[in-house]
C-alpha cells in the first residue's frame, strides 16, 4: 500500500522547519481545487441561461469569469509546484546530509561490506525517490484526492442518485486498483532488482576495465551483460502489462460513468429533475474526475517505490556503528603513550574468520617510536586500525594516553592520532581541497609551508595551476608514490601527537623513500609513533621493535638491545644482510 | 581523441526506428488508433445531448450505452497489445545503446582516465540512455495525437469555421511557446543533471575513501562540502521543475481558454434554433474535440522538450564514446535476447610460439602534463626475466600500460616476433600476454569465474594455475571454495588473496609473456619467489616483464631496466649496474643517489 505513515514517521522532523511554507502550500492547493470545481458551475449557468433565452449581454460576463478563473487556477498551480519543490528539496537535502553524516560514522566493517555505489543509491537514489514522493504525494495524490472528493460531493448535491452511482463505481474502481496494485508491485520489485544488478555490473566494468581488457575478457563480460538483459526483458514486458491492466481498470470506470450519465441524465431530465445545464454539469464533473483518477493511478507505482526507499533509508539510519563510544572522555593534555593489553582480534566479515591478533601486548611510552615488523598477514595493519579505532578488539584493550580507545571522545582521538596508509584516496577536486579534505579554514601559507618542508615544491610547480589544479579521480594522475607524498602532507597539516605509518613505504621505491626520511624525522619529533614497514631500514629510527608472526608477538624489546643480542630474531634478520628479510 | 559532432535529434530518432522497423510500425499503428478512436466517444456524447432536448427513445439510449461499452473493450485490447509491443521496443532500443557503450568503453585504452567518475558513468548508462529512449517512445504518442488533433480540427471546422479559427489561436500559441522554450528547458535540465552528477561523484569518492576521511577526522568538512553541492542542486532542480510546471500550465490551460472563447462567441447562439444556432451536442463535441487538438499541441511541446533533452544525452554519450560517430551508439548489435549467450565459455586459442617483443622509441604523456614516458626502447625474448625498476613517478607503470595499449602511445613501434603490432590493446592480450596491475580487481561473481573469465579449461589446468599462484590454501579456507562469491557483494578477500587471485587469473590464460606491475604491496618476498620458481618450472615457453625494486627480483633478473623521469637510463644485470649506474645504486641501497 501507499507508505504514508512510514513516510511521515521518517519525514515529519524534516518538514517541521518548513511549516509556514507547507501551510501556504495547503492553502494554495485548496484554492486551486475550489477554482477547478467552480468553472463547470459557470457553464451550467451559461447553458441554462441560453436555454431560457437570456441575452448575450447577460451571458458574456459568465464567459469572461470562466476565463479569469481558469487563468488564476493555473497561476496558483505553478506557485504550488514551486513551493512543493522548494520544501521537498530542502527537506530531503537535510535528510541526505544526515544520512551521509550517519554513514560516515559507521564502522569500517560496514564500509568494507558496502560498495560506494550502493551508498550512492541509498543516499541519493532513494532519497530523491522520497523527494519525488513528496511532490507526488502532496500535489498529485492528496490534491487530486481532494478534487475527486469535491467532485463527488457536488455530484451528490446535483442529484443524489447520480452521486451515489458514481461514488459506488469510483470506490469500486479504487478497490480494484489497489488489489491490482498488490499484484503488480512484486513485478516492479523484480524489475528494480535486475536493474540494480545491471547498473552494479556496469559500474564494476567501468571501474575494472584495465583488468578486463588486459585479460582479454571483454567477450566474456559482454556475455554476462547479455545474460542480465535476457533475464530483464520478460520482466519489463510483464511490468508494462501490469501498467496496461491499471490503465484499463481506470478507463473502465470512466466509460461506466459516462454510461451512468446517459441513463440517469436522460431519465432525470425526462421527469424534470435536472435542467439541461445540470446534465451537462454532471457530464463535465464525470469527465473531470477522469484526470485525478488517472494521476492517482500513475502515482501508485511510484509511491510504492518510495515505500521500498523509505524502508532502505530507515534500515540504514537504524544501523548502529559496531563501535559505540562507551564514554566521551578527552585525552589527557600531555604526550600520549599507546598500550596493547592481551589484544585478540578477528575480522567478523572475512573469509575463514581467522584470528588475526592473538593475545598481543606491548607498551609504547610517550614520545617513543616503535618499529613493527612481520610478514604480510601477520597483523601489522590490523594493529594500525585498532590504534585509530577503525575496529575494536574482541579481547583485551587498546589504550591511548592511559584511556581505553572506546572511552575516548572520537573527535579528540582523530585530532591527536593520525595514520598514513598505502592506499591514498584522492578526490576529483583541487589539490588544495585534496590536502585539506575541503576544510577551507586552512590557509594557503600553511599549505605551502608544509609542502616546502616535504620538498614537494617542484611537484607543485609542475602542476598547471598550483594549489588550484584539479586532480582526476582515482589515482588522480599521480603515481602511487606521489599520492603517498600527498597523504604525508595531509598528516603534517594536522600536527597529531600519535602517528601510525602503515606500510607507508611499501610502494615507494627506496630512492624516494630516502627522500622522505628527513620528512619522517620531522614528523616523528616529539611524537609517539608506530612504524610499520617491510624494510628493516625503515625501522632504523625506531626506539623499540615489535616482531609479529601469525598474530603473535614473537619479539619485543629495545632496538639497541635486540641488535646486540645475537640470539634475537631481530639481529638474525639484520645478519641476513637482506634489506627485506621479513616481507 | 576529439568527439564526433552530434547530429540533429531527428536523425538519431529515424536511425533508431530503422533498427526495429516492424516493431515500430506496429507501435505507430496501435498508438495512432488508441489516440484517434476517442473521437467516437465525442460523437456519441454529442448525439446524446442533441437527443436529450427531446424525449430519448429507449432503443437510442440502449444503443448509445452499448456503443460506449463496446468502445471501452476495444480500446482496452489495443492498449494491452500496444503496451507489450512497446515494452519490447523500448527495452531493445535501450539495451542496444547500453551494449554499444559498453563495447566502446572496452575498446578505449583501459588505463586512460575516463572523463567522468565511475558514478557518473553509471548514470550515463542509466539516465542518458533513458533520456534518448523517451523521445523515441513519445514520438508515437506525438504522431497519434497529431492525427487525432487534425481529424478533430477538421470536424470542428465543419461545425463552425469562425469559432474554430478563433480557438485555434491559443493552440498555436502553445505550439510556439513549446518550440521557443526548448532551449531553456534543455539548459535547465543540463544544469540540474550536472549538479546531480557532482553529488553522486562526490559521494562515490567519499565512500571509497571512508577510512582516510575518518582518520583525518574530516567528516564535518566533507559534510559541509556535500551540503554546498546539495544546495546548488536544489536551486537547479526547483528551477527546472517550476519551468516544467509553467509549460504544463500553459498547455493545460489552452482547453479552458478555448472553452471560454467558445462561450464568448457562442453567447446568444447556443441552444438557439436555425442555421446560426449551436446545439448543446455541438457545443459538447466542440469542447471535447478541443481537448484532442490541445493534446496534440501539448504532445508536440512535450516531444520537443524531450527531443532537446535527448540531444543533450546524445551529446554526452557521444563524448563517452570518445571519437566514435554517434551512429555507433544506436546501430543494431547482437543483443542475445533471443538466444543463449555464447561467450560465457570459449576455447583458448593457441598462438604461434613466442620469440621476442621489442619496443622502440615509445612515448606517452598524460593529458595536460609533461609526465609520462619518452622514447623508451625495450627488448624481451623467450625465457627472459626482465625487471623494470626506478623511483616513484619514473614511468614504470606508464611504460607497461603504453606497451599493452592500456594507454594510447603517442609514438614508437612495438614488434612481436619481428612483426609490427598495430593495435597492442587487442593483440597483446591472452593467450599471448597476460598482465596484473598494481591493484588488481575482482568482480562480483564466483571466484572460479573470476579466475577463468570464460576460458575453457580442464580441472587440471585450473588446479595448476592455482598452484603456481600459491593460492590453494586460500581457496581451502573459503566457505564455498571456488564457488565462493567474491567482489563487493560477496566475501571480502585480503589484499594478498586478491593479488594471488589475479596471478592465478593470469596463469589460466596460459600466456607466453607475463607482465606484472609491482606486487610487493600485497605479496611477501617468499610468496613472490615461490611464484616465479613454480612458473618457470612449469613452463619453459614463457618470458616475464616485471616491475620491482626487491633485491630478490633484481638479482634474479636476466636484465634490469632502470627508469628515471620517463626514460630508460640504464640496462644490464644487477651486478653490472651496481658498478655503473648511479640511479641503480640509489635503488639498490635505498639512498638518494644521482637523481
Amino acid at each position: 500500500m501507499i507508505p504514508v505513515r512510514a513516510y511521515f514517521r521518517l519525514f515529519t522532523g524534516y518538514l517541521r522547519p518548513h511549516r509556514a511554507k507547507a501551510t501556504l502550500l495547503g492553502a494554495l492547493l485548496l484554492t486551486t481545487i475550489a477554482l477547478q470545481l467552480a468553472n463547470p458551475q459557470l457553464i451550467k449557468r451559461f447553458i441554462d441561461g441560453a436555454v431560457a433565452g437570456e441575452p448575450a449581454s447577460a451571458l458574456i460576463p459568465i464567459a469572461i469569469a470562466f476565463i479569469v478563473i481558469a487563468l488564476t487556477h493555473q497561476l496558483f498551480a505553478v506557485w504550488a509546484t514551486y513551493l512543493a519543490e522548494q520544501i521537498g528539496w530542502s527537506a530531503t537535502n537535510q535528510l541526505r546530509a544526515d544520512l551521509t553524516d550517519h554513514v560516515l560514522r559507521l564502522d569500517m566493517g560496514f564500509h568494507k561490506g558496502t560498495s560506494p555505489g550502493e551508498l550512492i543509491e541509498r543516499i541519493d537514489g532513494d532519497v530523491t525517490a522520497l523527494s519525488n514522493f513528496f511532490s507526488s504525494m502532496i500535489i498529485k495524490v492528496l490534491g487530486n484526492g481532494a478534487l475527486l472528493l469535491g467532485i463527488l460531493v457536488l455530484l451528490w448535491l446535483e442529484s443524489w442518485i447520480v452521486g451515489l452511482a458514481i461514488t459506488v463505481f469510483t470506490v469500486g474502481t479504487f478497490l480494484g486498483l489497489f488489489r491490482l496494485h498488490g499484484v503488480i508491485v512484486p513485478w516492479q520489485k523484480e524489475i528494480r532488482a535486475t536493474s540494480a544488478e545491471m547498473y552494479g555490473f556496469i559500474g564494476e566494468q567501468v571501474d575494472g576495465r584495465e583488468d578486463i581488457e588486459a585479460s582479454g575478457a571483454t567477450e566474456f563480460m559482454l556475455s554476462r551483460f547479455d545474460a542480465i538483459q535476457r533475464k530483464w526483458l520478460p520482466q519489463v514486458i510483464r511490468g508494462w502489462t501490469g501498467w496496461a491492466m491499471m490503465w484499463s481498470a481506470s478507463m473502465a470506470l470512466y466509460f461506466v460513468s459516462i454510461a451512468v450519465v446517459f441513463v440517469f441524465g436522460s431519465l432525470l431530465f425526462g421527469v424534470g429533475a435536472l435542467t439541461l445545464g445540470s446534465v451537462y454539469l454532471v457530464y463535465q464533473y464525470v469527465e473531470m474526475a477522469h484526470r485525478p483518477i488517472e494521476q492517482i493511478r500513475e502515482e501508485l507505482i511510484d509511491l510504492q517505490k518510495a515505500g521500498a526507499s523509505i524502508e532502505r533509508v530507515e534500515e540504514l539510519l537504524a544501523r548502529e556503528s559496531a563501535l559505540i563510544p562507551r564514554n566521551d572522555r578527552r585525552l589527557p593534555d600531555e604526550p600520549l603513550g599507546v598500550q596493547f593489553e592481551n589484544v585478540t582480534f578477528r575480522y567478523d566479515d572475512e573469509a575463514g574468520n581467522e584470528t588475526i591478533l592473538d593475545n598481543v601486548s606491548f607498551d609504547i611510552a610517550p614520545g617513543r617510536v616503535v618499529g613493527l615488523l612481520g610478514r604480510t598477514g601477520s597483523g601489522k595493519s590490523t594493529i594500525a586500525r585498532l590504534v585509530t579505532r577503525m575496529y575494536e578488539p574482541q579481547g583485551g584493550v587498546v589504550r591511548i594516553g592511559g584511556l581505553a580507545t572506546w572511552d575516548i571522545d572520537i573527535a579528540d582521538l582523530r585530532r591527536r592520532v593520525a595514520m598514513v596508509t598505502q592506499d591514498v584516496q584522492l578526490f576529483r577536486a583541487t589539490v588544495r581541497d585534496n590536502l585539506t579534505f575541503f576544510d577551507n579554514s586552512i590557509s594557503d601559507e600553511r599549505l605551502l609551508e608544509v609542502i616546502h618542508r616535504l620538498e614537494l615544491d617542484e611537484w607543485l610547480a609542475s602542476l598547471p595551476a598550483g594549489l588550484d589544479s584539479k586532480l582526476e579521480s582515482g589515482a588522480g594522475g599521480l603515481s602511487g608514490g606521489q599520492a603517498q607524498l600527498l597523504a604525508f602532507t595531509r598528516v603534517y597539516l594536522r600536527d597529531p601527537e600519535v602517528v601510525v605509518l602503515d606500510e607507508a613505504s611499501s610502494r615507494l621505491d627506496p630512492a624516494t623513500e630516502a627522500l622522505l626520511e628527513r620528512a619522517v624525522d620531522h614528523l616523528l619529533e616529539n611524537r609517539t609513533a608506530i612504524l610499520i614497514a617491510h624494510r628493516l631500514a625503515t625501522v632504523a629510527r625506531a626506539d623499540d621493535i615489535v616482531i609479529l608472526e601469525d598474530g603473535r608477538v614473537v619479539e619485543y624489546g629495545e632496538r639497541r638491545r635486540l641488535e646486540s643480542d645475537p640470539k634475537s630474531v631481530f639481529s638474525r634478520l639484520l645478519a641476513t644482510g637482506m634489506n627485506e628479510a621479513l616481507t | 581523441m576529439t568527439d564526433q559532432p552530434t547530429p540533429a535529434f531527428t536523425r538519431v530518432l529515424f536511425r533508431m526506428i530503422r533498427q526495429q522497423p516492424v516493431r515500430y510500425g506496429f507501435a505507430l499503428f496501435l498508438w495512432v488508433t488508441i489516440w484517434t478512436i476517442p473521437i467516437l466517444i465525442g460523437l456519441i456524447t454529442a448525439h446524446f445531448f442533441d437527443a436529450l432536448t427531446d424525449e430519448i427513445p429507449v432503443t437510442t439510449l440502449t444503443m448509445l450505452v452499448g456503443a460506449v461499452l463496446v468502445y471501452a473493450v476495444v480500446r482496452s485490447m489495443f492498449i494491452f497489445m500496444a503496451m507489450r509491443n512497446h515494452a519490447s521496443l523500448l527495452f531493445r532500443a535501450a539495451a542496444t545503446m547500453r551494449r554499444n557503450l559498453l563495447v566502446r568503453i572496452y575498446e578505449l585504452p583501459g588505463a586512460a582516465g575516463l572523463r567522468e567518475t565511475p558514478g557518473e558513468n553509471v548514470s550515463r548508462f542509466r539516465d542518458d540512455v533513458e533520456h534518448i529512449v523517451e523521445p523515441f517512445d513519445l514520438f508515437v504518442d506525438f504522431v497519434g495525437a497529431l492525427v487525432s488533433g487534425l481529424i478533430a480540427f477538421g470536424i470542428m471546422l465543419t461545425i463552425d469555421p469562425v469559432i474554430t479559427s478563433v480557438v485555434a489561436i491559443p493552440v498555436l500559441i502553445v505550439a510556439i511557446v513549446s518550440n521557443r522554450t526548448g532551449g531553456l528547458v534543455r539548459r535547465y535540465r543540463k544544469q540540474a543533471r550536472d549538479a546531480t552528477e557532482a553529488i553522486t561523484g562526490f559521494l562515490g569518492e567519499t565512500f571509497a575513501a571512508t577510512q582516510a576521511v575518518k582518520v583525518a577526522g574530516a567528516e564535518a568538512h566533507m559534510l559541509r562540502h556535500f551540503q554546498d553541492l546539495n544546495d546548488v542542486r536544489k536551486t537547479m532542480m526547483v528551477r527546472d521543475r517550476t519551468l516544467t510546471a509553467v509549460l504544463e500550465a500553459v498547455f493545460r490551460n489552452t482547453v479552458n481558454i478555448g472553452t471560454g472563447l467558445i462561450l464568448l462567441l457562442a453567447a446568444g447562439r447556443l441552444a438557439a434554433t436555425g442555421a446560426a444556432g449551436i446545439s448543446l451536442g455541438e457545443f459538447a463535441l466542440f469542447v471535447f474535440l478541443l481537448h484532442l487538438v490541445t493534446d496534440s499541441a501539448y504532445f508536440y511541446g512535450m516531444f520537443i522538450a524531450r527531443v532537446k533533452q535527448g540531444s543533450v544525452s546524445v551529446e554526452r554519450l557521444t563524448s563517452t564514446m570518445s571519437g566514435e560517430p554517434w551512429e555507433r551508439l544506436v546501430d543494431r548489435t547482437e543483443l542475445g535476447l533471443d538466444t543463449e549467450p555464447t561467450g560465457l565459455t570459449r576455447e583458448v586459442e593457441k598462438p604461434g610460439p613466442f620469440e621476442s617483443l621489442s619496443i622502440r622509441d615509445l612515448s606517452y604523456h598524460y593529458p595536460g602534463s609533461t609526465n609520462g614516458i619518452d622514447g623508451v626502447d625495450l627488448d624481451i625474448a623467450l625465457g627472459e626475466f626482465v625487471v623494470l625498476t626506478g623511483r616513484i613517478g619514473s614511468g614504470k607503470t606508464t611504460l607497461l600500460r603504453a606497451i599493452l595499449g592500456l594507454l594510447p602511445a603517442e609514438g614508437g613501434t612495438i614488434e612481436w616476433n619481428g612483426e609490427p603490432v598495430d593495435d597492442p590493446a587487442t593483440w597483446l592480450i591472452p593467450p599471448r600476454v597476460a598482465y596484473t596491475s598494481q591493484v588488481p580487481r575482482l568482480f562480483s561473481m564466483s571466484l572460479e569465474d573470476n579466475l577463468v573469465l570464460g576460458a575453457k579449461l580442464s580441472d587440471d589446468e585450473l588446479a595448476e594455475s592455482i598452484h603456481i599462484a600459491t593460492m590453494r590454501h586460500d581457496i581451502e579456507l573459503m566457505p564455498d571454495g571456488l564457488e565462493t562469491l567474491v567482489g563487493p557483494r560477496g566475501v571480502r578477500l585480503s589484499g594478498g588473496q586478491v593479488q594471488r587471485s589475479a596471478a592465478a587469473r593470469m596463469f589460466t590464460r596460459a600466456p607466453q609473456l607475463l607482465v606484472l606491475d609491482d606486487v610487493s604491496s600485497a605479496l611477501d618476498v617468499e610468496t613472490e619467489q615461490t611464484l616465479w620458481r613454480r612458473l618457470f618450472e612449469a613452463r619453459s615457453d614463457v618470458a616475464a616483464l616485471v616491475v620491482s625494486h626487491r633485491h630478490s627480483a633484481l638479482a634474479r633478473a636476466d636484465r634490469v631496466v632502470v627508469m628515471e623521469k620517463g626514460r630508460v637510463v640504464a640496462v644490464g644485470t644487477a651486478e653490472q649496474l651496481a658498478e655503473t649506474s648511479e640511479a641503480f645504486q640509489a635503488i639498490w641501497e635505498g639512498v638518494v643517489g644521482g637523481g
